[in-house]
């Protein structure tokens, strides 16, 4: 832990932590002095400097992990190529269009890159927000049951309703919807009963919540017919395999709108981290931002385990890598992790297309082997910090 | 400050026949924890509310801050009902000390005093970012409860003495009139119990500060407080002086255990010991 101690601001000129400041310095000064002593450095702590610098350069980043990602899968296409198809724009005339390559990047790979970014990025923001609300930092939409919630929301409607399309943009999304919104409600009202700090409780309470609404979704697709059935399978797994322009863009509106909302609250999820009393006590109406927190969180996860299926952890590790580089104040947290989690799940991937290639791996599937190990390796540095 | 309340002579905070209970309305009212309480606090004087277990005394100064709110009875602060003010509004007058912060995130120690600016925050624009005039509070703070050595420390890496000190910075950082302080020395040790002590009293004595404070520790109110409020099972039982109140009779009656009384040597406040 000890370089995250530096993370925010240059270190006060008196920092021996041995020797406290002598009385006569850090009191006899008059209030009025406040002002030109150095005040603006000693209390340094997120600027909108630091912030656009720190967003502009993930970004940057982002872009440059997107140009290398639309490179590779089972037909290789070299960068200088991806250049210039990206160049010539989706509608270039003439014979361009027919190239098999230009199909195939703007076709299928553009499209499902971006999505990674989308659905890694919104993971990631709605797990560093359901970290601050549920004090938990092990928190994450997959580990706790808000996903399998909103799966199955989403499988209630394939069998009830829509007729199986997993990308069809009418009732699916808003029962995906519910069922996290529920799912969420019933993590939130574990996790305030028993007391401010029950990391383990909470986890295990989210345990449970799983295997009822796995339950529920294997019974379900068990009254399934058997093409239903497997097409289910499948999508559960998480999988971000061929979305069309048009399914990006619709999803994409939905996510920056979640997100924007998660990021518009992050003065009061800083403040909801010490509690809903203290948090209060600050002058936070907690009722009313947890009413915004809920529905954003219940959208943005709703929406993308309707469209990509079971993703975990990406909420898990993105904000726990991120706390620890950029400090734990969400007005930075929540959008670097936004960035950080789309790079995640674009290059995760990129792995589960090209490791067994032309075979695709379901991408929920490298995400869990990443994140499982590393929950329970933090699961057990939490365990250490609680009895010691 | 912001709004300065205009008759200074108002009580900053009163309660009026108030019963509050926890859960649903039956439950509520059937066991209630406050049962018809009236209290006026005047400004500038340092309150202590003593009493057992279960006595009332947390809920009381949650419902100060309207972080709980009665079923019945009035809150007023300034002479006029909470419901007239924002929760912003409220903070920006009453800030609250609890027992105990618990932080699971490395926030630093400047980050923490920051947040006591969050009800002072135009957040016109979203984030919220604070400005030199904030900072230039929150350094203040920081010096007057010696912690703004401790600026870039996590708040999950100091002590519990100087995170309470930190606590306490946040709060002063809201720059409020009054301050409420929920058992602030429960946790800490002797040397610590003392210097949290003497802070509340300089504050008090220097800037008028007026303090409620919750303790269970009958001799420290009885030597730092002006005024003590003793309760039981939501009713108060005495009001008064110290030497008043930290009496044998009432003190044996409330918490039904014999004491012995004497003076403290250096000035002469009534002081509680038990019997062997």
């Amino acid at each position: 832990m000890a370089s995250v101690t530096s993370h925010s601001g240059k270190p006060h000129a008196g920092v021996t932590s041995a020797v406290p400041a002598p009385a006569f310095l850090s009191r006899a000064e008059p209030a009025a002095s406040a002002e030109g002593f150095r005040p603006a450095q000693a209390v340094a702590t997120l600027s909108p400097i630091k912030w656009i610098g720190v967003s502009g350069g993930l970004g940057a980043l982002a872009l440059v992990a997107f140009v290398a990602c639309l490179g590779f899968g089972t037909e290789t296409i070299s960068f200088a190529n991806v250049a210039v198809l990206l160049a010539q724009g989706p509608f270039a005339e003439g014979a361009t269009r027919n190239v098999p390559h230009h199909i195939i990047l703007w076709q299928v790979r553009v499209p499902r890159v971006l999505l990674a970014f989308m659905v890694g990025g919104s993971l990631a923001a709605v797990g560093a927000s359901l970290q601050a609300l549920l004090r938990n930092p092990l928190a994450d939409p997959y580990v706790i049951g808000i996903s399998s919630g909103a799966a199955l929301g989403a499988a209630m409607a394939v069998l009830f309703g829509v007729g199986f399309s997993i990308l069809s943009l009418s009732v699916l999304p808003f029962s995906a919807f519910l069922g996290a919104l529920l799912a969420l409600l019933i993590v939130y009202r574990i996790a305030v009963s028993y007391g401010s700090f029950s990391i383990h409780t909470l986890l295990l309470g989210g345990v449970v919540l799983n295997a009822i609404f796995s339950a529920l979704i294997l019974f379900l697709t068990s009254l399934a017919d058997p093409y239903k059935a497997s097409g289910m399978y499948a999508w559960l797994m998480g999988s971000l395999t061929g979305p069309d322009f048009q399914t990006v863009l619709v999803l994409a509106v939905y996510l920056l709108f979640g997100v924007a909302v998660l990021v518009s609250q992050a003065s009061a999820l800083n403040l909801l981290t010490l509690g809903e009393e203290a948090a209060r006590s600050l002058g936070v109406e907690v009722e009313r931002v947890k009413r915004v927190l809920f529905a954003a969180a219940a959208l943005l996860t709703g929406s993308v385990v309707a469209f990509s299926g079971l993703i975990g952890f990406v909420g898990l590790i993105v904000p726990h890598a991120v706390r620890l580089v950029f400090g734990a104040d969400h007005r930075l947290l929540l959008i670097a992790s936004g960035i950080v989690g789309g790079i995640f799940l674009m290059l995760a991937d990129t792995l589960a297309r090209t490791l067994l290639s032309p075979a695709e791996i379901p991408v929920g599937v490298v995400t869990a082997l990443v994140g499982g190990p590393l929950f329970l390796y933090l699961l057990i540095q939490q365990r250490r910090r609680i009895v010691s | 400050m912001s709004e300065r309340p205009e008759t200074p002579a108002l009580s900053p905070l009163r309660l009026t026949d108030v019963t509050f209970g926890f859960g649903r309305k039956e439950t509520a009212a059937q066991s209630p924890v406050l049962k018809n309480l009236s209290l006026t606090i005047a400004s500038g004087e340092v309150l202590g509310i003593l009493g057992p277990n279960g006595s009332g005394k947390s809920t009381l100064l949650k419902i100060l801050m309207r972080v709980l709110v009665p079923q019945q009875g009035k809150v007023e602060m300034f002479g006029q009902p909470h419901a007239a003010f924002s929760q912003a509004e409220i903070s920006r007058h009453v800030a609250f000390v609890p027992q105990e912060t618990q932080q699971a995130f490395p926030f630093t120690i400047n980050e923490m005093v920051l947040m006591g600016r969050y009800p002072h925050h135009n957040r016109a624009w979203a984030l919220g970012w604070e400005g030199a005039q904030d900072r230039a509070v929150a350094m203040q703070a920081m010096r007057d409860l010696d912690v703004s050595h401790l600026g870039t420390r996590l708040i999950t890496n100091v002590s519990g003495g100087e995170r309470q000190r930190a606590v306490i910075a946040r709060a002063l950082a809201q720059e409020p009139e009054i301050l409420l302080l929920d058992e602030p020395t429960a946790f800490l040790d002797l040397h610590h119990q003392l210097d949290i002590a003497r802070i509340i009293r300089r504050l008090n004595r220097e800037r008028g500060l007026t303090v409620v404070l919750v303790s269970h520790d009958l001799n420290l109110a009885s030597q730092y407080c002006d005024r003590l409020v003793l309760l039981r099972e939501g009713e108060i039982v005495t009001m008064g002086s110290p030497e008043e109140v930290v009496a044998g009779e009432s003190l044996e009656r409330v918490y039904g255990c014999p004491v012995l009384l004497d003076q403290h040597p250096q000035t002469g406040k009534p002081r509680v010991t038990l019997p062997v």
